[in-house]
């Protein structure tokens, strides 16, 4: 302290302003998960991975709007590598991203004890599932959307005829955003409502992976050999988003597991259904009553 | 807003109102029709470990169904409207609930936030509170570095951060030093000179008996006792007379009942203020100089011992 110095005691100063309520609380925790799952104000080591995954899952359309670039001339209407469709669900860098990041802003809460400290604010449970839930679905939706927001505009520069090609294209405008969000939703709810059971991040990201190949492999011994397309591949919960992505985009299942598949429509909206609704359910069963 | 009409007269509503409040636990009966008004100011709840301190903290939490009775916090019902209770309401654990690889300074804006702050005033209100429970610079670091003070005042700054009306504060002073324990009182005093309620759950009748203004007493979920502190430590009809170690010559010369302390000083049952008089008297006459003379009280262990007696009884 210097001479001429003085060392004020500020004392306390009552909050003058209005407080919000339970859709602010709601608000709030969204987006605390979402810094939280993006490495914002965290060690350096913790914005890594995230934003690597990320990065990696904006390459296939960086690719693919390069390669039309270079292709322009020589070959007539350039070289798609990937499609819009294709590209919904194809990138593992967005699944991977939600096994790390979904354990990482459910798990600390039940292994730190913090739960109370947020149940003692005007929050519930139902308030609690979707800023988790909705969180995780916010991020992957914005990435599964902007590298086919870099297709799109990519592709619409390097055609021969811009408006043509807008024309051409314009339905996958609403489409694709759609089938984004249903496969960021899929993710989400699953990979939380896994998370909600365990205390250990490494533990829920090994348990979801573990879930989804599973049910991928088993899908695949049931199926083995069969001549005809199988409705066994509905238990595919690795394969299950993008037939409805599929339902989204073309109609019909085309691309996924279930193409081909007698009643492949009801079988994939069922699943969707049964899975997202199941991980919601038992998510909101978790969260009914908190222990302090 | 408009006067009321002629006779009638506002009447204060209580802090937290508690109506024949029971809870149990399969044969376990954690609350057992307790009945308690709080009034606003820094209140002790006193009891032993499974009185149900922590229990009656869930319930005014709306985070526990109680089987029956009712809890109204500042005018509003528990059951009816818990969201509403607890946006007015401040909640330290007991137990560690900070997530350690956070700063403090995030982890109290963030819980701001989700009481309810903007943003921008959550920040502010963080470094005002952490300022105030005196977290300096380290307020920037990880909370996993932090001594059990720290992250007390830490749980403390973030019970406070939303400007509640009611903090419940569930043993502030556990795993503190003498010096760390005598801070946090300090603190929890200095929050009801603010104007915020406390309610603070303890087993140390010492912290209660320094701190508050109010003290509620509960043994196995059953009201002991309840009222102002002050009218608790009632006088016991005992002074304490302290001649520089000259006891025994005192007692020659008194006339009262008395007795000879191990420190020398002498313990005389006295039944009224003439009785003072006639002490000092006695000690002049016999040439002892008097170094003081303290008028006992009974203490907070007195009254629980007392009370718990009684209620079994």
């Amino acid at each position: 302290m210097t001479a001429t110095g003085r060392v004020y005691d500020r004392g306390y100063r009552p909050y003058e302003g209005e407080l919000g309520g339970r859709r602010a609380a709601r608000m709030a925790l969204l987006k605390a998960s979402m810094r939280r799952a993006l490495g914002i104000r965290r060690a350096w080591r913790q914005k890594l991975f995230p934003w690597l995954l990320l990065a990696i899952a904006g390459v296939p359309a960086i690719v693919n709007v390069g390669v039309a670039y270079l292709t322009r001339d020589r070959i007539e209407g350039g070289i798609d590598i990937i499609t819009y469709q294709e590209y919904v669900g194809v990138s593992t860098a967005l699944l991977v991203f939600v096994g790390l990041t979904a354990p990482d802003v459910v798990c600390p809460d039940r292994r730190n004890r913090t739960l109370p400290l947020l149940f003692s604010r005007p929050l519930t449970g139902v308030d609690y599932v979707i800023a988790k839930v909705g969180a995780i679905a916010a991020i992957v939706f914005a990435f599964g959307l902007l590298p086919q927001i870099v297709l799109f505009v990519g592709q619409t520069l390097v055609s021969d005829a811009a408006l043509d090609y807008v024309a051409d294209n314009a339905a996958v405008l609403w489409q694709v955003p759609i089938a984004v969000a249903l496969l960021a939703l899929y993710y989400a709810s699953l990979a939380v409502a896994v998370s909600s059971f365990a205390t250990r991040r490494i533990v829920a990201a090994a348990a979801l992976l573990l879930l989804l190949l599973v049910t991928s492999v088993a899908a695949a011994i049931l199926t083995e050999g069969q001549l005809e397309p199988s409705a066994w591949e509905a238990i595919n919960l690795l394969a299950a988003p993008l037939n409805v992505r599929d339902l989204v985009l073309d109609g019909e299942v085309t691309l996924g597991s279930l193409a081909g598949v007698n009643g492949a429509t009801g079988l994939a909206l069922g699943v969707y259904a049964l899975v997202v609704g199941t991980s919601l359910g038992t998510l909101l069963w978790r969260y009914r009553w908190i222990e302090t | 807003m408009p006067p009321l009409p002629t006779g009638w007269e506002t009447v204060p509503v209580p802090m937290l109102a508690i109506d024949r409040l029971t809870r149990t636990y399969g044969a376990t009966s954690a609350l057992d029709g307790l009945d308690a008004v709080l009034e606003p100011g820094v209140t002790g709840l006193v009891g032993a470990n499974g009185a149900g301190k922590t229990t009656l903290f869930r319930i005014v939490l709306g985070l526990t169904k109680p089987d029956a009775g009712t809890v109204v916090v500042d005018g509003i019902d528990v059951t009816q409207d818990p969201v509403a209770v607890r946006s007015i309401l401040g909640y330290m654990p007991e137990h560690d609930c900070l997530p350690t690889d956070q700063s403090a300074a995030d982890v109290v804006a963030t819980l701001g936030e989700i009481a309810g702050l903007p943003a921008r005033a959550a920040r502010q209100r963080a470094s005002d509170v952490l300022d105030l429970v005196g977290l300096d610079e380290a307020r920037f670091r990880p909370i996993e570095g932090y001594s059990t003070g720290m992250r007390q005042r830490v749980k403390l700054a973030q019970a406070i951060v939303a400007d509640p009306k009611l903090v419940l504060l569930d043993e502030p002073t556990a795993g503190l030093d003498p010096q760390g324990r005598h801070e946090m009182l300090e603190l929890v005093r200095r929050l009801g000179s603010f104007g915020i309620s406390v309610i603070m759950a303890t087993h140390l009748l010492d912290d209660v008996q320094t701190t508050c203004d109010h003290v509620v007493m509960l043994d196995a979920g059953r009201l002991v006792a309840s009222g102002p502190t002050e009218e608790l430590l009632h006088t016991t009809g005992v002074v304490r007379v302290d001649v520089g170690g000259r006891g025994q010559e005192l007692l020659a010369a008194l006339e009262h009942e008395a007795t000879l302390l191990a420190d020398g000083t002498v313990e005389v049952n006295i039944e009224g203020e003439d009785d003072v008089d006639a002490i000092v008297a006695a000690v002049a006459g016999a040439g002892l100089p008097l170094h003081g003379l303290t008028s006992q009280r009974s203490t907070l262990d007195d009254v629980f011992l007392a009370g718990s007696a009684s209620a079994s009884a």
